[in-house]
């Protein structure tokens, strides 16, 4: 076994909107990078490898631009590695990045996850430029609408997970959507656009990116013996299985059962809503975080509706879900995955600022993809052995 | 052999066609049963899989979603997507096994450049403000270096023909290439420019095709595999993109990978490097440190059969193939990415002592 | 080995971007709107086209250290396109070549206009031949030419900063159609529904599918099965259309799934027929409607509804 310690000591993310038209492409990539940088205390120069995930190049129309990106990221004369996973690639980016120090392949490494929308028209690329398109929002319709008949939660609970995320979103000063007066009725009087799923319980379309700096053993202690807290990986999972089959239930794949056994077991985590602190999920449209709760194990079936109906997953609650406002106020797609994990990380390190819990030292962080299919994870934590094992 | 020891234990390499009227998945599902069965196993015995490939080749967002349906996804797999070529796809599952906790993985890399223009797909990986938009594709920038090359007198048109030639013959034997035999090199050299200085022989042909690579961990590989081709090194390193800002004459990032994957320690029999144009060969012989004795592309190289996002996989597979078959101990694999050169992964691959 | 042609299908991708250009790409195309090129200060060096950053460390670079250079340069190295495509500037043949431009340390790609191969040589000088009509884009300089003077110099200079770049990229594409695919679209002609039933786990897959996932075995003619044209829908989702290019729905629309009678087949997102989309319920009897070649959707048959809680969850 070469499996060693890894940590992450730098976290970066831009400021996402609908249009970042300040920047350009590589501006966009780099401001997260360098805010990265920066929370390491590094230069480029310390960076050993880059590790690069978008969603399609369709997109933007730029073709395997970790070419054109290698430059801009600092990686001349370095590894540059693309990961595409539709949209749990950030995710599976940072993910990567992990197993190259984790393995001993490098000391240092810069994970970049980024999604520029308002180059293209993801709707137009998703229908393949036809009309009626579903859009992400019609395609999982169906299966919230199965959520709500097999658990029998009350119609409100989508548009609460909806309400506090957009609150969680005002403490973040990186969030897209800043909904200042944001309440259910506003939720409920929004247009339902793919009915059950209203607009206000939609994540926005958004440029932004998101960096990590993953380091070693030696580099996490060296950080935390300067002051600068790391948050230590205990597990990272990832799972896949095939979009449809007759009798496939989408709802609770059995990927994600599998993917987040896995990762508990990596972590020493028997009882997942006991054990960690808080979760960031990828919660898409307000019913993905019940549904999430259930199918990752933190709720029992069919109650993870009342995790959220009792006020648990709020920031102030018992297991707060989605503190940065989740991808339901911010959605540069091919990013999302990475931010996930990233505020994960902020979490166990104390660095989130408001929206921070108070002591958090385990965090999970989640990002799906396609038809509900791909899953990656990680749990990180404020020390390597936050549970005496 | 050491316990992190990791081996070559399968492999498959498909037809190689200039249109092929079956889709990705086809390709793919036949590669990974042809690369499972000649590693002795099945798909349930594979704990990772990692697919290359690209939607613009595929002409279509998500591509390879669909394609989990024939490498096999059920019950959930680790799984995970690079779009680059199979041979980083290779990359991924070796420094996924590192790790230690499973032991067999798989990788593929497939495309099928049939499906439209190169000249109208390539641009779309160059700089999106300063390149893409002129339209500016691979196969110019490769004659932009090939240029610098002859400029600079590190080869001359009959050398690159020379080298189109000796791919060709040598592939008569290869049942993957696609374009193969001898043909004369005076008569060649009188035919027009493609883009000059590439003429038509300089240029590989368009190919669809796919390339499946199962690897193990030492313990596994000894267990199933009577002659596991053991992965001695594996490297890349990338450089800046837009190819007028580099010097073109030379490849530093292969011999970053090179040393890194320990190219040095012994020396090599042979080698398969992704040369798609015949001039990149000169610049690969030299930044991978290899003498005009040691044979290069034996099976054709790129120059016979070249399906993007699985040629560099290929490299790897044939590497395997012949250090298996005993055309040598050690052999070293090369992939490349991106306009001139721009991006280089290699590979040192070994069989056991004899 | 041949696998059996079924044709192909035409299809291109045309999408239309629009590319932010920040402040360095921006100024340099700005300044090319007004027939000025610029570079940039890295350490001792110029570089033309000019980034943000150093490519050879990341560095940031001082965004206000532009410097004109050329206008006239140097071919590094070139290349002859006999054939334009599409994407090329010029619709004749010309060089593409690698332009050190007069006080640059790099070299801009660009087209040389040079009228015939025998013109071109490493080495030669060449200046920009400018458009008339220009928005601050790479194509602003229709071509370099050979000699020292640049040429369609004029006045004109932009009002406003040049801040963003269109780019349509078109690509055409030739798809094969897969074997099964092409057997369906026959079946669906004759209004024939098929499935391709899994002879390892008996499940029943729509007419086009090619594997089986769950087994990983290949789907063939031996496996197809003949359905019948009824079933129930078992869920559903109301669409608002947003518009976008391309989008031809105004008014909301359903998308259900509907479970296939005599078989575990669910087919996705369907549109209905004679069915007001708030009418559109869980359990709904439907027939299948034949459109030109194709599913127009499917349509209630009047019979009573199907009264089954698990029949929501059957998505797939
Ligand atoms: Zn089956």
């Amino acid at each position: 076994m070469s499996h060693q310690p890894c940590a992450v000591v730098g976290v970066g993310q831009t400021h996402h909107k609908t249009r970042r038209w300040d920047v350009s492409l590589g501006g966009l990539v780099r401001e997260a990078a360098t805010r990265a940088l920066e929370d390491a205390q590094m230069d480029w120069s310390d960076i050993d490898a880059v590790v690069l995930g978008k969603a399609p190049d369709l997109f933007e129309g730029v073709m395997k631009p970790e070419l054109y990106l290698t430059d801009a990221l600092g990686a001349h004369g370095k590894p540059m590695f693309r990961v595409h996973t539709a949209g749990s690639v950030g995710a599976t980016t940072g993910i990567v990045a992990a197993h190259h120090v984790e393995t001993g392949r490098h000391k240092r490494v810069l994970a970049v996850a980024y999604q520029k929308q308002s180059e293209g028209n993801a709707q137009f690329a998703l229908g393949s430029g036809r009309g009626g398109s579903l859009g992400a929002g019609g395609a999982f319709a169906p299966y919230m609408r199965s959520y709500i008949a097999r658990s029998g939660s009350p119609l409100d609970i989508g548009p609460m997970v909806a309400v506090k995320d957009r609150l969680n979103a005002l403490k973040n000063p990186y969030a897209h959507l800043k909904l200042t007066d944001i309440s259910l009725e506003k939720v409920k009087e929004s247009p339902m656009m793919w009915e059950p799923v209203r607009y206000l319980e939609s994540c926005p379309s958004s440029d932004g990116a998101c960096a990590v700096v993953l380091t070693d053993e030696e580099g996490g202690k060296a950080a935390a013996a300067a002051g600068r807290a790391p948050a230590w990986i205990l597990g990272t999972a990832v799972r896949s299985e095939p979009s449809t089959f007759p009798g496939r239930d989408p709802v609770t794949p059995q990927g994600a059962f599998d993917c987040a056994d896995d990762l508990y077991r990596q972590a020493g985590i028997t009882n997942p809503r006991e054990q960690l602190d808080c979760a960031e999920l990828y919660v898409p449209f307000s019913w993905y975080e019940p549904m999430w709760l259930e199918a990752h194990r933190i709720a029992e079936k069919g109650r993870g509706w009342k995790m959220v109906e009792s006020g648990e997953t709020a920031l102030d609650g018992d297991f707060p879900v989605n503190m940065s406002g989740g991808v339901l106020s911010s959605n540069p797609i091919g990013a999302s995955g990475l931010l996930r994990l990233a505020e994960a990380a902020l979490q166990v390190r104390g660095m989130a600022g408001e929206h921070q819990v108070d002591g958090a030292k385990v965090a999970l962080g989640q990002a799906y993809g396609a038809a509900a299919q791909y899953f990656s994870m990680w749990v990180v934590a404020s020390s390597l052995d936050p549970f005496g094992r | 052999m050491a316990s992190d020891d990791i081996a070559i234990i399968g492999w498959a390499v498909s037809p190689m066609e200039r249109r092929t009227a079956k889709s990705e998945q086809q390709m793919l599902f036949e590669v990974v049963t042809d690369a499972v069965d000649h590693a002795g196993i099945t798909r349930a015995d594979v704990d990772f899989t990692v697919a290359g490939s690209c939607d613009y080749v595929a002409g279509q967002a998500f591509s390879f979603v669909q394609n989990i349906d024939a490498v096999g996804a059920w019950p959930p797999k680790r799984d995970s997507h690079v779009e680059m070529d199979g041979a980083w796809a290779l990359y991924e599952t070796w420094v996924r096994l590192l790790s230690g906790d499973i032991d067999i993985a798989l990788a593929t890399g497939s495309g099928r450049s049939s499906t439209a223009d190169p000249a109208l797909i390539y641009p779309m990986e160059m700089d999106p403000f300063y390149l893409a938009p002129l339209g500016a594709d691979a196969m110019s920038f490769s004659a932009l270096q090939a240029r610098a090359l002859l400029d600079a007198g590190k080869v001359t048109e009959r050398q690159m023909a020379e080298i189109a030639l000796r791919s060709r013959a040598s592939a008569t034997s290869n049942p993957h290439a696609q374009v193969s035999g001898a043909f004369d090199v005076d008569a060649a050299l009188q035919t027009d420019y493609v883009r000059a200085p590439l003429r038509k022989h300089d240029l590989p042909p368009i190919t669809d095709g796919a390339a499946c690579v199962v690897i193990a961990r030492a313990d596994k590989a000894r267990e199933i595999c009577e002659n596991p081709v053991w992965i001695k090194g594996f490297a890349h390193y990338s450089e800046l993109h837009n190819p007028g800002m580099r010097d073109l004459l030379t490849s530093p990032s292969t011999t970053l990978a090179a040393k890194a994957a320990g190219i040095e320690e012994a020396p090599v029999d042979f080698a398969e490097v992704q040369a798609a144009f015949s001039h990149e060969e000169v610049i690969l012989r030299e930044a991978l440190g290899l003498g005009q004795d040691t044979p290069v592309n034996r099976s054709g190289g790129p120059l016979a059969a070249n399906p993007v996002m699985a040629t560099g996989l290929v490299r790897i597979a044939e590497t395997a193939r012949q250090i298996r078959e005993g055309q040598g101990r050690r052999g070293v694999a090369h992939s490349t990415s991106g306009p001139c050169l721009q991006q280089n992964l290699v590979c040192v691959l070994e069989g056991d002592a004899r | 080995m041949t696998a059996p042609s079924a044709g192909t299908v035409e299809m291109t991708i045309r999408f239309p971007y629009k590319r932010s250009l920040g402040p360095v790409i921006g100024a340099f195309m700005t300044g090319l709107a007004g027939q000025q090129i610029l570079g940039i200060r890295n350490g001792s060096e110029v570089m033309c086209p000019p980034l943000e950053w150093d490519p050879k460390t990341g560095k940031e670079l001082d965004h206000g250290a532009l410097v004109e250079v050329g206008p006239a340069g140097t071919v590094v190295s070139w290349t002859w396109v006999p054939k334009p495509s599409a994407q090329h500037p010029l619709d004749k043949p010309f060089a593409l070549a690698l332009i050190r431009l007069d006080g640059a340390d790099t070299a801009l790609t660009h087209a040389v206009d040079a009228g015939s191969i025998d013109a071109m040589s490493t080495g030669m000088r060449v200046a920009p031949r400018w458009k008339a009509e220009r928005q601050g884009h790479i194509t602003d300089i229709e071509a370099f030419v050979p000699g020292e003077d640049p040429q369609g110099l004029d006045d004109s200079r932009p009002e406003e900063p040049v801040t963003m770049m269109p780019y349509n990229a078109e690509i055409p594409y030739t798809l094969p159609i897969a074997v099964n695919t092409a057997r369906n679209a026959v079946a669906l002609k004759e209004k024939r529904l098929i499935g391709l039933r899994c002879p390892v786990c008996s499940r029943t897959y729509a007419g086009e599918r090619g594997f089986c996932p769950i087994d990983t075995t290949a789907l063939t003619a031996e496996h197809e099965v003949q359905l019948p044209q009824t079933g129930t829908l078992t869920n559903y989702t109301i669409i608002t259309p947003v518009q976008y290019p391309g989008q031809t729905e105004t008014e909301p629309f359903a998308r259900c799934m509907i479970l296939v009678d005599d078989s575990d087949l669910v087919i996705g997102y369907q549109p209905v027929i004679d069915l007001p989309v708030e009418q559109v319920r869980v359990g709904v009897r439907v027939k299948l409607v034949w459109g030109d070649g194709d599913i127009e959707g499917w349509q209630p048959t009047g019979e009573p509804d199907v009264d089954d809680p698990d029949l929501v969850n059957r998505i797939y």
